[in-house]
């Protein structure tokens, strides 16, 4: 992606305010420091989503917007060094290694490596963005801060330690944190609402998700007996378990692996299963000219999920407590 | 194809190909001119004079209003869902792996099944059924190619339009269904594009539709009701009356042309 596509898409008008707002800053007008990051990343894609909000939202983020976009942060600097570590780009060199055997396995499948790269490529590019837009990484984390396997620790052997060697556990993992990133944004696009221009941004990046968690349903999909409920079409089929689609529980602790896959396409404290069939008080599986019954009505729309239902799915990856 | 400060389109599949497709998005952001020549609306208008008139009132969409927006959702719903059930029994279709015909079987469950449930959220205040031009449609099936394609374009299209459309609505409510449905079209998009990509693993989401920032397309309802007409499809004159808040308008990360 080139600067000139970009810039020749661009609204006259809106890039009118955005040079002129340009210009005014390198004249030592102040600017947000989220801001003045974004222009030093070079990045200008990001540069354009500071510069938007700088233009539509002059001054300090509102706590409650700050609030979602501290949460998202966190979730994306997770899944940032998940893919590091499946990929052997963490700075943890132990993460690394560990993650090894199922590297080699994923190598062997054609286009594997490719879409954990795009998919990686896309969740640091969200850490970015998320930061230029006035994130904070409240719970300073880092490359150590996550154990992929679940257990709150630094020594790992949680219930989820077969990622690293199980291609198809893996995989169900990186579904399932996909999922619940789908589900994470949904819950929060209401809270920002104030600012435009932010919702729009997490409107875009919620999306991307989507794609990456269809692109492994469609991987876990094509593996030798996949099951069907595991559609083609990257859509989700039924609530809990059964959404995750041929659940392989582990050996460590399937207790745990299935009750964590419940809760990410299970109800939250504030929204339906993922198995929901009832839009606005409509039944949807049974429309007067679309009544096909409940695995469409499920596959045609996903939920949100709440934060507070997020993070305690997500805590166990997490060594330091998140809220 | 671009013309001075036109750009003219007498077929529905110029608009994907690459280089008439970028001539119209350069024109739109120069405020230009797109005229549409009279074979792409197949029908007249209803004043009888034998010309379209695109601000006949049923169609038109109020888009400074909930109700509006959702009614643009809705028209986009019946493009979809209208071209997929009729996919499903034309020549692509039957080109298509097994796999992939379950692919397009399931887009068009969820499509009508989009297009339905906003009918009976809007109730009385739905836009009418619209028309269209099944022969052109025909020829945007007649093979895998163009089936997919197409299928790929409309599916990054509808996730343009719900992700610039989200900021305008006022009820948490509707942006909440806007929501449930956008990430359901991202999900098929990238399916599209996972089949067109073969073993490459990356066009499910790939630079072409996510910048650096890690942002999907986007695209303001003057943009994405331009480019649907122009795919030749729609005979209603489908318009915007009233257009949205434009103090909240951004630039457009527009959905591309298929490659």
């Amino acid at each position: 992606m080139t600067t000139s596509i970009i810039e020749e898409t661009i609204d006259p008008q809106i890039l009118e305010m955005l040079t002129a707002r340009s210009a005014e800053i390198s004249n030592g007008a102040s600017t947000s420091s989220a801001l003045t990051a974004a222009l030093a990343l070079g990045s200008i894609p990001v540069a354009l989503a500071a510069l938007s909000r700088d233009v539509y939202a002059q001054g300090a983020l509102p706590a409650a917007i700050k609030n979602v976009l501290d949460f998202a942060l966190a979730l994306e600097i997770f899944e940032n060094e998940f893919y590091k570590a499946v990929l052997g780009m963490s700075a943890v060199a132990a993460v690394n290694t560990a993650f090894a055997p199922v590297r080699a396995l994923a190598a062997a499948v054609p286009g594997a490596v490719a879409s954990l790269q795009q998919i990686q490529k896309h969740e640091a590019a969200h850490v970015a963005t998320l930061l230029a837009t006035g994130a904070t990484n409240v719970f300073n984390l880092t490359a150590t801060s996550f154990d992929f396997t679940g257990n709150r620790s630094a020594q790992g052997g949680g219930p989820f330690a077969e990622a690293t060697t199980n291609l198809a556990f893996l995989l169900q993992v990186a579904q399932g944190a996909e999922d619940v990133g789908v589900r994470a944004y949904k819950g929060q696009v209401a809270n920002l609402m104030p600012s435009p221009t932010i919702l729009e941004a997490a409107l875009r990046i919620h999306s991307v998700e989507a794609r990456h968690a269809s692109r492994i349903r469609r991987m876990r999909r094509a593996a030798a007996g996949a099951p069907i409920g595991v559609r083609w079409s990257g859509t989700v089929r039924g609530g809990e378990r059964a959404a995750a689609g041929g659940t392989t529980l582990g050996t460590v602790n399937p207790t745990v692996v299935g009750q964590t896959f419940d809760r990410i396409y299970g109800a939250g404290a504030g929204s339906p299963s993922e198995s929901n069939i009832i839009q606005a008080g409509v039944n949807v599986s049974a429309l007067a000219s679309a009544s096909f019954g409940a695995d469409a009505a499920q596959e045609a729309f996903d939920e949100p999920l709440d934060r507070a239902d997020v993070i305690a799915i997500v805590q166990p990856f997490f060594i330091p407590t998140i809220s | 194809m671009a013309n001075g400060h036109g750009v003219f389109f007498t077929r529905g599949d110029q608009l994907l190909q690459s280089t008439s497709r970028r001539s119209f998005l350069q024109v739109m952001g120069l405020g230009g001119v797109i005229v549409l020549m009279p074979t792409v609306f197949a029908a007249c208008g209803d004043d009888g004079d034998g010309i379209t008139d695109p601000i006949d009132e049923p169609y038109t969409l109020d888009l400074s209003t909930d109700v509006g927006i959702l009614n643009y959702a809705y028209a986009l719903e019946q493009l979809e869902a209208a071209y997929y059930t009729i996919a499903l029994t034309s020549a692509g279709f039957a080109a298509l792996s097994a796999d992939e015909k379950e692919v397009l079987s399931d887009l068009q469950k969820h499509e009508v099944i989009h297009r339905e449930f906003l009918k009976q959220v809007l109730g009385t205040a739905a836009i009418p059924t619209i028309n269209f031009n099944t022969t052109t449609v025909g020829t945007l099936t007649a093979n895998r190619s163009v089936l997919l394609s197409t299928s790929q374009l409309l599916e990054d299209t509808g996730v343009s339009a719900y992700n610039s459309a989200g900021k305008y609505l006022t009820s948490a409510t509707n942006l909440l269904v806007a929501g449930k449905i956008v990430s359901v079209e991202a999900r098929h998009a990238a399916a599209i594009r996972d089949i067109r990509d073969g073993a490459n693993g990356r066009l499910f989401a790939g630079d072409d539709v996510v910048n650096a920032a890690g942002l999907d397309v986007k695209a303001e309802a003057e943009t994405v009701l331009a480019s649907v007409v122009s795919l030749n499809v729609v005979t209603s004159p489908l318009a915007i009356g009233t257009p949205a808040n434009q103090s909240r308008r951004t630039p457009d990360q527009t959905a591309p042309a298929p490659t």
